[in-house]
């Protein structure tokens, strides 16, 4: 590499570190805008080598001064964080210092500027993302500064060569990762993650889907969407890859021959919403709800009893929030975060009650406009049986059997369960739920819609459900308790499958939750449960030890180290033993063409003119002098010598053959 | 152990192995550090115990990588052609290492009138690179050097961290040099009124005398008969030589500016006479140097005016 060459990597290096810095910044978007753009502009200039305030120190030191005024004046009326108009101000300095004459002072200038934005990045914003531009403006810095270290001590004009300087800051950058992960996972936390932040970044804006109503004829889009739009603790935890699970969000009562609709009233904010009791096993989930679900309405699993220590996450932090409920319709949160998170208990069967009249009469309402062929497909369908279980499990069978699954839907027509019944013959999960639901009405059994969402994919330990997910079922009322039927094809439950963009998402989001776990959240306990796994302290043992979150990580980490270090060991032991293969490489030469007997080693060369090439004989000079005195070969020079002693032998041997 | 052989063992042991200097770019990032620390524990982000940790870490392995730059390092001092008081002067040091790899190395003598220093860049293993600084010393005479001071600001340029290689030696620094004095000698001629050639080396005039030819004087004047007969050489000596010898007298005992601006003149003035062909002695209390010519005796009359008046130091 040339110097200037040289010169421009570490000038790249040093922009891109601060890029990074920036990006580490950026991601909790609280950065104002027009910082960004002036940083953008100021890393596109660096990067091209456009330097305008090189010649305008001052002039560029007053700008700076004036927008840091501003900066003041607009945290001193309030309208901005003052965190946040920090990471701004460094964000300005280091535009300025990229833009200013690059000197190695400026280098470092530049990459304390990064530190700061760095260290804003640390304060604003927990996102996954924040780990990987740390380490890449942590190794562009380091890069960069020791490449500058360098050039700073050369003779003017002269410019050494970059690349021993670019291995040193390689191995300064990893003891710095290595050396910050073991700190960050041994130092005693004595405090309390008071200023976490849990909000997470959204790719695109919130899906829209799911909704208090649910409305006939609509398009299927929402099946193929693979966003992630919740994720689920289960305690006890299945353990299994895939659930077959229902999630409940809504619960309909009333349907106008288009639309169903909720009928409750909200009640009044509360901490804790209980909506019966049930037998055990009861199931606690630890639920978050992410940007991308664009609802507050909490959902649970199948069948919830109560939700409880509700919170919503804000761009700057957390906060305790309240439910709403209406009726046992569904539950919403109250706050105006970009996610939430809450507990919720869950049963397999709930406490039977009788339904009053005025429910049971709202459950067996039908529309006026009802198809008068549906009460006949439902008695037909019914087949005589009167059981009112029976008659729900034969529809249920009929209709999965009978009615094929389609998300290609013509649009709005009048009487859309007419159409799906007697026309299409196809339809998806609300056709098939609000089809088995009036069919069961008519027939005198009290039943309503309900909506959320069906599954959940293993991701870490916890579960995650698509916006794919959404589902329609419906609940039956029957002597004895409450039915939940599933009139849709159980292979069309579900989320589309097996894209690439699924895949990615179910590994970010996997990704994500163990950093929330692992480093957001970790805290003393997490620490104890380290050592113990780690020291063996008593109680703990081998088992203990591997099943501990941290040595999960941490032993396949010391491993991957370990192995790296012998590699290491074993360059590097090999570069020292270049003499000796110098050696060895030289008396092989020498017996293959007869110069040295089997017993005989280099010392033992014939000497006198004319029987070993001088090429030879320097060599071998060479070879002891690296050996036993005090002068180890340089690099690349064993091949050398090597080379030349080969030719030289070539030359003696085809002289020898003219001769003869 | 004699008592100063301890003393000089004590000094040693107290004598940190290596001298830690925080940089300009050193004291805000520690700064930082400090802040980002108080930081995390004030408010327990996970986050910026991360940073913390990356940042206490990057010091770490550079006081690593720094020690490593300065372990195993080999020096010799090559010394200078000629050190004058006042004036920078081209000092060399021959550095080596058997392994690894040495970067932004700094070398200054130890000594603390000495000032300046070499820097070089990369230092790989097993071949000698000579190392050339400019120093610079504020006075005339013998410097007794210690050692020589090795700093390095790598890897990051946030601490300078420095190690003293124990090397004893001597530097003369010669008098300062200032312009010869206007009339600095006597008219350049023999007996009479002949002008004696500028660079005939051999006198002139009748001969007489001969003496033992001293070392370094030209063997063209050595009288062969004479020598034969005497069993050493002799060189002759003649009548108009005298006239283009001089010799200058140096009052050693003057109080020491006054020394100082004598020991200038001297050797401004021998400068000048030497370069215009006189034979120049000197006479410097104890210190007496016959006339002669050549740079040769131009190093013997400089080294002799730098220890003049000087109580003579050894080097340790």
């Amino acid at each position: 590499m040339t110097g200037r060459g040289s010169r421009r990597v570490r000038l790249a290096l040093r922009d891109v570190g601060a890029a990074f810095a920036f990006v580490a910044m950026g991601l909790s978007g609280q950065v104002p805008r027009w910082t960004a753009a002036l940083f953008a502009l100021a890393f596109l200039l660096a990067i091209l080598d456009v330097r305008p305030f090189a010649r305008h120190v001052r002039e560029s030191a007053l700008v700076l001064l004036g927008f840091v005024t501003v900066l003041w004046l607009v945290v001193a009326t309030g309208r901005m964080d003052l965190v946040v108009a920090a990471c701004a101000c460094a964000a300005l300095l280091t535009a300025q210092r990229l833009l200013s004459e690059p000197t190695v002072a400026v280098d470092q200038q530049v990459s304390l500027a990064g530190l700061l934005m760095v260290s804003g990045g640390a304060a604003l914003s927990a996102d996954l993302f924040f780990l990987p531009c740390l380490v890449a403006y942590t190794v562009c810095t380091a890069l960069a500064l020791t490449m500058g270290e360098v050039d700073r001590a050369a003779s003017p004009g002269a410019w050494p060569p970059a690349a021993p300087g670019l291995r040193a800051g390689a191995v300064l950058a990893a003891v710095a990762v290595v050396g910050g992960a073991a700190f960050f996972m041994l130092f005693p936390r004595l405090s309390w993650n008071l200023a976490a932040r849990r909000s997470s970044l959204s790719f695109g804006s919130p899906v829209v889907g799911l909704g208090d109503r649910v409305r006939l004829g609509g398009s299927g889009e929402l099946k193929s969407n693979p966003r992630i739009v919740f994720r689920a603790q289960l305690e006890p935890d299945p353990g299994v890859e895939s659930l077959s699970a229902y999630w409940v969000a809504y619960r309909f009562d009333a349907f106008d021959g288009v639309e169903w609709h909720g009928q409750a009233r909200p009640g009044r904010p509360v901490q804790r919403v209980t909506l019966g009791s049930g037998a055990l096993p009861i199931v606690s989930q630890h639920i978050e709800l992410l940007p991308a679900y664009g609802n507050r309405t909490a959902v649970a699993l199948d069948r919830p009893v109560q939700f409880a220590a509700p919170t919503t996450h804000l761009p700057a932090y957390s906060v305790r929030t309240a439910f709403v409920a209406l009726g046992d319709e569904s539950v919403s949160l109250e706050g105006a975060g970009s996610g939430f998170g809450y507990h919720a208990y869950s049963v397999r069967e709930s406490e039977t009650r009788d339904l009053d009249e005025a429910t049971r009469a709202r459950r067996l309402e039908l529309p006026p406009t009802l198809d008068p062929r549906i009460p006949a497909l439902a008695r037909e369908l019914a087949a005589g049986a009167t059981d009112p279980v029976l008659v729900a499990r034969r529809l249920e069978a009929r209709l999965q059997q009978r009615y094929g699954y389609t998300l290609e839907l013509p649009g709005p027509v009048a009487d859309p369960l007419a159409d799906f019944l007697f026309q299409r013959r196809a339809g998806h999960c609300e056709d098939f739920a609000t089809a088995l639901a009036l069919l069961l009405r008519t027939l005198g059994i009290p039943t309503r819609v309900v909506t959320g969402f069906y599954g959940g994919e293993r991701a870490a330990d916890v579960y995650v459900v698509r916006a794919g997910d959404a589902h329609a079922w419906v609940e039956v009322d029957v002597p004895g308790g409450v039915l939940r039927l599933d009139a849709t094809p159980p292979q069309n439950r579900s989320a589309t499958r097996a894209t690439l963009l699924s895949w990615l998402l179910r590994a970010y989001e996997s990704l994500e939750v163990q950093w929330l776990s692992g480093v957001v959240d970790y805290s003393l306990a997490d620490q104890v449960a380290f050592l113990r796994g780690v020291g063996g302290l008593p109680g703990s043992g081998l088992r203990g030890a591997l099943q501990a979150p941290a040595p999960r990580i941490v032993l396949p980490a010391l491993a991957a180290a370990g192995a790296l270090g012998a590699l290491a060991w074993l360059v590097r032991r090999r570069r020292l033993d270049d003499a000796g293969r110098l050696g060895r490489s030289l008396h092989r030469m020498l017996r293959r063409r007869g110069l040295l007997g089997p017993d005989q080693w280099l010392e033992d060369l014939p000497h006198g003119p004319g029987t070993v090439p001088d090429a030879v004989r320097r060599a071998v000079a060479r070879y002891l002098e690296a050996r036993f005195g005090t002068r180890p070969l340089l690099p690349g020079e064993r091949r050398s010598l090597l080379g030349t002693a080969r030719g030289a032998l070539l030359e003696v041997g085809a002289a020898a053959g003219v001769r003869a | 152990m004699t008592g100063r052989t301890a003393l000089a063992t004590v000094r040693r042991w107290l004598r940190p192995p290596r001298t830690l200097r925080v940089t300009r770019a050193g004291r805000t990032y520690l700064v930082l550090t400090l802040g980002i620390g108080l930081g995390a524990l004030n408010t327990g982000n996970n986050l910026l115990y991360l940073v913390l940790g990356i940042q206490l870490a990057t010091i770490v392995a550079s006081g690593i990588l720094s020690e490593l730059s300065l372990r195993g390092l080999q020096l010799r001092r090559l010394g200078v052609e000629a050190a004058h008081a006042g004036e920078p002067f081209v000092y060399r040091w021959g550095v080596s290492r058997r392994r690894g790899t040495s970067f932004a190395l700094s070398f200054a003598e130890a000594h603390p009138a000495l000032s300046g220093s070499a820097t070089l860049a990369l230092l790989r293993p097993g071949a000698e690179v000579v190392v050339r600084g400019l120093l610079t010393a504020p006075r005339r005479g013998p410097y007794p050097l210690d050692g020589v001071r090795v700093t390095t600001t790598f890897p990051l340029g946030l601490f300078s961290k420095g190690r003293l290689l124990e090397i004893s030696g001597e530097l003369l620094v010669y008098p300062r040099r200032v312009p010869a004095p206007a009339v600095v000698a006597p008219r350049p001629g023999g007996a009479g009124d002949r002008p004696a050639p500028r660079f005939r080396r051999d006198g002139d005039g009748d001969t007489a005398g001969v003496r033992p030819l001293r070392d370094g004087e030209d063997a063209r004047r050595v009288h062969w008969l004479k020598s034969a007969h005497g069993g050493q050489l002799l060189r002759v000596e003649r009548d108009a030589e005298e006239a283009r010898t001089v010799t200058l007298r140096l009052d050693v005992f003057a109080p020491g500016p006054a020394l100082e601006w004598g020991c200038e003149q001297v050797a401004a003035r021998a400068r000048a006479l030497l370069a215009g062909g006189f034979d120049v002695g000197l006479e410097a209390g104890p210190e007496q140097l016959a006339p002669d010519h050549g740079p040769l005796h131009e190093r013997r009359l400089l080294r002799a005016l730098a220890c003049a008046g000087l109580p003579r130091v050894e080097a340790r």
